[in-house]
């Protein structure tokens, strides 16, 4: 092992720079006095020479490994052969498709709800088709009701016991409305019956119609109720000149009908409906009603957000 | 914008090309064989093909190809024997160190030096090469080792006399000495 004999503190200070000073890493004054202390001291400059022969000589030595030719080619041939990656390598072009697929989506969904929502109004409108038709075809063309009131009692008794009470309903219910005629119904060529109540008031006739609905059902979807009252849900819809408001109860559909406003026809049909299903409620409902034939099903179905399930 | 264009292979080969022999030098002086840096050399280039989109024109090619390098260095190094523990060579070079200075022959032969290479353990090897061979600065060697700048100097000065040291080995082997210094008072065995 060599040992140097330094004569100053310079020099070792100088050497442990030198690592330094060999890869360029030092500050300007530093490697000022440095180069000062080189020109006077031939140990350190050998020592640097010594340093300086030895990393070219490795530069010298690294060079000669060099690569195939061979080897750039086959590089070459597989930067080919594979691809940068789906979409080219962008992420932004897979965010742009996703985000483009998710709008798609979304567009689908809102359509989707659109169509249902479409397609809940209609059947809405066929179940209350049911409740104007009647009205249409025995108080409008078939006028089958006097100009006089028929007595009470005479109503009751063609109502019979089952509804007779509903009587009592309507007449309280619908003030500044006289019931002129309160039977059931049944339409030629139809197996369905229906009660049917026939008042006069506001200058107009107005009927308050009910049938078995047996499955029936208005539809669910919050949309498509037109109102509550009391826990029971109104639809409304306008038909053949008519504004009819429809409520379910106790296994029956209930119709107001009439040429009134549709906000009167509603109003009158909230303050009726939650009493008609009390009444409809303490004789047991459909399970005891009379011989009424239900409504023939309709055929379409619908689903509307929020209501999963309506069939009719 | 929101979309880039779909990078294309020229424009790869022609900003990381020109790097390759200087890629395959430092892989092959630190991989175990030739075979060995080939593999490295082209799955450093697949791997940087593959993520070109995110190389950003204009900077740094050749430090984004070392960095990759290393990386991917560091997974083959796995199956390699392991090197000689780094701790045992990180204390800091004290003074008697310093002045013992070995000697370096004169005439110095590439094998001589690739020999003496071979025997410096890879944690030192790889800095000496990226800042002796490849002159990179210490903070870009920080930076693609992604070590703390201290060790990088403290690798670099013990890896050169760990070199140094294995080269006067080699020439003593071969009875070559140096220049005799006239500062040295004396030698001992």
């Amino acid at each position: 092992m060599n040992v140097l004999n330094f004569n100053s503190e310079q020099c070792l200070r100088v050497r442990r720079q030198l690592d330094a000073y060999l890869s360029n890493e030092l500050l300007v004054e530093t490697t000022s006095d440095i180069l000062r202390h080189l020109e006077s001291c031939p140990a350190c400059s050998r020592e640097l020479e010594t340093r300086t022969r030895l990393r070219d000589a490795l530069r010298k030595a690294a060079a000669s490994q060099a690569p195939s030719e061979v080897l750039r080619q086959s590089i070459h041939r597989r930067l080919r052969e594979s691809e940068p990656g789906f979409f080219g390598g962008s992420r932004r072009l897979a965010w742009a498709v996703a985000f483009a697929v998710i709008i798609v989506l979304l567009g689908g969904i809102v359509v989707q709800q659109w169509l249902s929502l479409q397609r809940g109004k209609r059947i809405v409108a066929s179940v209350l088709a049911i409740g104007v038709s009647d009205h249409l075809q025995c108080t409008i063309k078939g006028h089958n009701y006097p100009n006089v009131a028929n007595p009470t009692d005479q109503l009751r008794r063609q109502l019979g016991p089952q509804f007779a009470r509903l009587l009592d309903v309507v007449q309280q219910k619908l003030p500044g409305f006289e019931v002129l005629e309160a039977h059931i119904c049944s339409i030629p060529g139809s197996p369905r019956k229906y009660v049917h109540f026939i008042t006069r008031g506001r200058g107009t006739i107005l009927s308050v119609i009910l049938t078995r609905s047996e499955g029936a059902q208005f539809p669910n979807g919050r949309l498509l109720r037109a109102g509550d009252s009391g826990s029971v849900n109104l639809y409304a819809a306008h038909l053949d000149g008519m504004n009819a408001a429809g409520f379910e109860s106790s296994g029956y559909l209930g119709f107001v009908v009439s040429d009134l406003s549709p906000a009167i026809t509603m109003q009158l049909a909230s303050a009726l409906a939650p009493p008609m299903k009390a009444a409809l409620d303490a004789s047991g409902g459909a399970e005891a009603g009379l011989d009424l034939y239900a409504v023939p099903p309709a055929r379409e179905k619908a689903w509307v957000l929020f209501a999963p399930r309506f069939r009719l | 914008m929101f979309f880039s264009p779909k990078p294309r292979v020229e424009d790869f080969e022609a900003a990381a090309m020109p790097h390759f022999p200087d890629l395959y030098r430092t892989a092959r002086l630190l991989a175990q064989n030739s075979a060995e840096a080939e593999d490295l050399v082209q799955e450093v280039y697949l791997e940087a093909w593959k993520s070109f989109h995110r190389f950003q024109t204009g900077t740094n090619c050749r430090a984004w190809l070392f960095k990759i390098l290393f990386h991917r260095l560091h997974h083959f190094r796995r199956r390699w024997a392991k090197a000689a523990s780094v701790e045992s060579f990180e204390s800091p070079a004290d003074e008697a160190s310093i002045i013992a200075e070995p000697p370096v022959p004169q005439e110095i032969r590439d094998e001589d030096v690739l020999n003496a290479l071979a025997k410096v353990p890879i944690e030192f090897r790889e800095v000496v090469l990226l800042a002796d061979v490849q002159e990179f600065s210490y903070k870009e060697i920080a930076e693609t080792m992604k070590l703390p700048l201290g060790t990088v100097m403290s690798r670099l000065s013990r890896g050169r006399k760990l070199l140094r040291q294995e080269l006067a080995g080699v020439a003593n082997s071969f009875g070559i000495t140096s220049a005799k210094d006239p500062l040295r008072a004396g030698e001992s065995a």
